[in-house]
């Protein structure tokens, strides 16, 4: 069970301009993850979303505060599926997978089948430039799931694609979440969306605050996700059906 | 029975695909044909009118000196040119791709270096062909370093914009994902500045070429530029001709066979890179 622990995190840019104010992406926010559970953050463009999964992932360091991800006693171990796909162009999907891990041979049979959930199994051999955006999309999601994390970084991982591959990819990810049962964190501008598959909400405010912190307690998620789980017609699964309406009874604590 | 239909209609696209991919080829080939078919064609009537084998001998005549040349010493004069370009070459390149990527790296090296740098790639060759001259002397050296000094700004600059270029976004990724720094730099940097090395290097190969010849003509007692200067002076303008000719088709096809060849096989991926 990853543990992310954030205590009075700030981090500023330094201005765009000369002479100007310096960018406050994340203003002093203190936070408790712990746990498989899964949890959105949202809030408007420029809030620090992005920032603040930066700073988790070890590609920015915090100005001010801390931020520590740990899995018992270690550091915990990340998978991260970006904004873009951001895959090597230069090689093949397989390829690509295998960047990202250590194990060589061994290693391949599970790239493999994460691909293969993710619909992709012919793609092995091809390059990124031979996908579609959404293929892309999802090589960066088998990416992630097939390091087997502790922890799940997904920074508005389905915000460049259309609303129908977008919502296959939606279904595709609660499959495997209830599959593995990471501990997730998931950016969105989407409320609905976050609302679909979180069991806490976390609401930045401009300036890098935290506005809101709410959690969804709801029980009937489980029968939703019954149909979610049996794979059928991936990925032309449009008809969706949806489980039960989204919830009208978080409770809410502040 | 979808299936079938769409598999023959994606059949029949590809034989489509395929039939207009060898007309159009065809059809460049005859162009270029056609081309040097004119080029031809206007020189021998040039020759007619001026009637002067001094001045401008004929197709047919430096036609003639070609065979000769081909049958007597051509290939160690050709050997003995191409090793001086291609050492001066790598010497360009040994330099001017960490040059380069100091350049593009940090700010600080990249304002050191780029006057010096932008001041070597705007000097005339020729200044280099006398430099080399003045001091070697006759020598095989000579012509090295004058490929080396006129080949060299262009592998930094392009060095330079392609460390530049590499995407920060992908590093990103790498750190995200553990990556360490050398696994970054073997996965990321390296095959993001290859394509501008090979750039830098195209661009100045044909330079060099001439720069290279250039330098033979007084600093050399061997290759083709000696050759010309030869030919020059004993007042046969065939050979001189004959010997240009050679030159300047062995160039092309190095380019076409050698060069564009390694290219398109080096970078595969890009042919289906489609940018954003
Ligand atoms: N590397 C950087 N250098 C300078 N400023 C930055 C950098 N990264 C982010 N910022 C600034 O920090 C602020 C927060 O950016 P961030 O990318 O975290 O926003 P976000 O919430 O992810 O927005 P969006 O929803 O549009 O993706 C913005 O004002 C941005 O301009
Ligand atoms: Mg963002």
């Amino acid at each position: 069970m990853a543990r992310v622990a954030i205590d009075r995190l700030s981090k500023t840019f330094p201005p765009p301009t000369k002479g100007g104010d310096p960018v406050v992406a994340i203003g002093d926010i203190s936070l408790d993850v712990e746990g498989n559970v899964f949890v959105s953050i949202v809030g408007p463009s420029g809030c620090g979303k992005s920032t603040l999964l930066n700073i988790l992932s070890g590609v920015e360091t915090p100005t001010r505060g801390s931020a520590s991800v740990t899995e018992g006693d270690r550091p915990a171990h990340l998978g991260y599926v970006f904004q873009d796909a951001r895959l090597l162009p230069w090689r093949t999907v397989m390829d690509n997978m295998m960047y990202v891990r250590d194990d060589g041979d061994a290693g391949a049979a599970k790239a493999a089948l994460y691909l293969d959930m993710v619909g992709l199994s012919h793609t092995h051999d091809m390059f990124p430039g031979q996908l579609s955006g959404g293929m892309q999309q999802r090589v960066g999601i088998a990416r992630a799931f097939s390091v087997e994390p502790d922890l799940l970084l997904m920074d508005e991982p389905f915000s460049h694609l259309d609303a129908i591959t977008a919502r296959s990819l939606r279904d595709h990810l609660q499959e495997l979440w209830s599959a593995t049962r990471k501990t997730v964190l998931f950016v969105t501008h989407d409320v609905v969306e976050a609302v679909q598959l979180s069991d806490r909400i976390i609401v930045l405010a401009p300036g890098g605050r935290i506005f809101d912190d709410i959690t969804i307690d709801l029980p009937p998620r489980s029968p939703r996700q019954k149909p979610l789980v049996s794979r059928r017609g991936w990925p032309l699964r449009a008809s969706g059906r949806r489980g039960p309406p989204p919830p009208s009874r978080g409770t809410r604590r502040r | 029975m979808t299936d079938t239909v769409a598999e023959s209609i994606q059949e029949l696209d590809q034989a489509q695909v395929l039939r207009t991919a060898a007309g159009s080829r065809r059809r460049r080939y005859l162009a270029v044909l056609l081309g040097w078919l004119v080029f031809i064609g206007l020189w021998w009537l040039l020759s007619l009118w001026v009637d002067s084998e001094a001045r401008l001998p004929s197709p047919g005549r430096v036609f003639q000196e070609i065979v000769i040349i081909l049958q007597g010493d051509f290939w160690t004069q050709f050997w003995a040119s191409i090793v001086r370009v291609v050492a001066g070459f790598l010497a360009a390149v040994l330099i001017g791709t960490p040059v380069g990527f100091f350049m593009g790296r940090s700010k600080y090296w990249g304002n050191f270096l780029q006057s010096p740098v932008i001041v070597a790639g705007s000097i005339p060759g020729l200044t280099y062909a006398v430099m080399a001259f003045v001091v070697f002397g006759i020598s095989f050296w000579g012509p090295v370093l004058a490929v080396g000094l006129i080949a060299m700004p262009y592998v930094a600059i392009n060095v330079a914009e392609g460390v530049r270029g590499v995407d920060r976004r992908l590093v990103e990724m790498s750190t995200a994902y553990g990556r360490n720094e050398t696994q970054v730099f073997r996965h990321v940097t390296v095959p993001s500045v290859l394509p501008f090395v090979f750039a830098g290097v195209r661009l100045s190969f044909s330079l060099a070429w001439k720069v290279g010849t250039l330098t033979e003509v007084f600093g050399s007692s061997k290759g083709i530029g000696f050759q010309i200067r030869r030919n020059y002076q004993l007042f046969n303008m065939p050979g001189v001709i004959a010997w240009v000719l050679l030159f300047v088709l062995f160039m092309l096809l190095i380019e076409r066979f050698i060069l564009v060849r390694l290219e398109r096989r080096l970078f595969r991926w890009r042919q289906w890179e489609r940018e954003a």
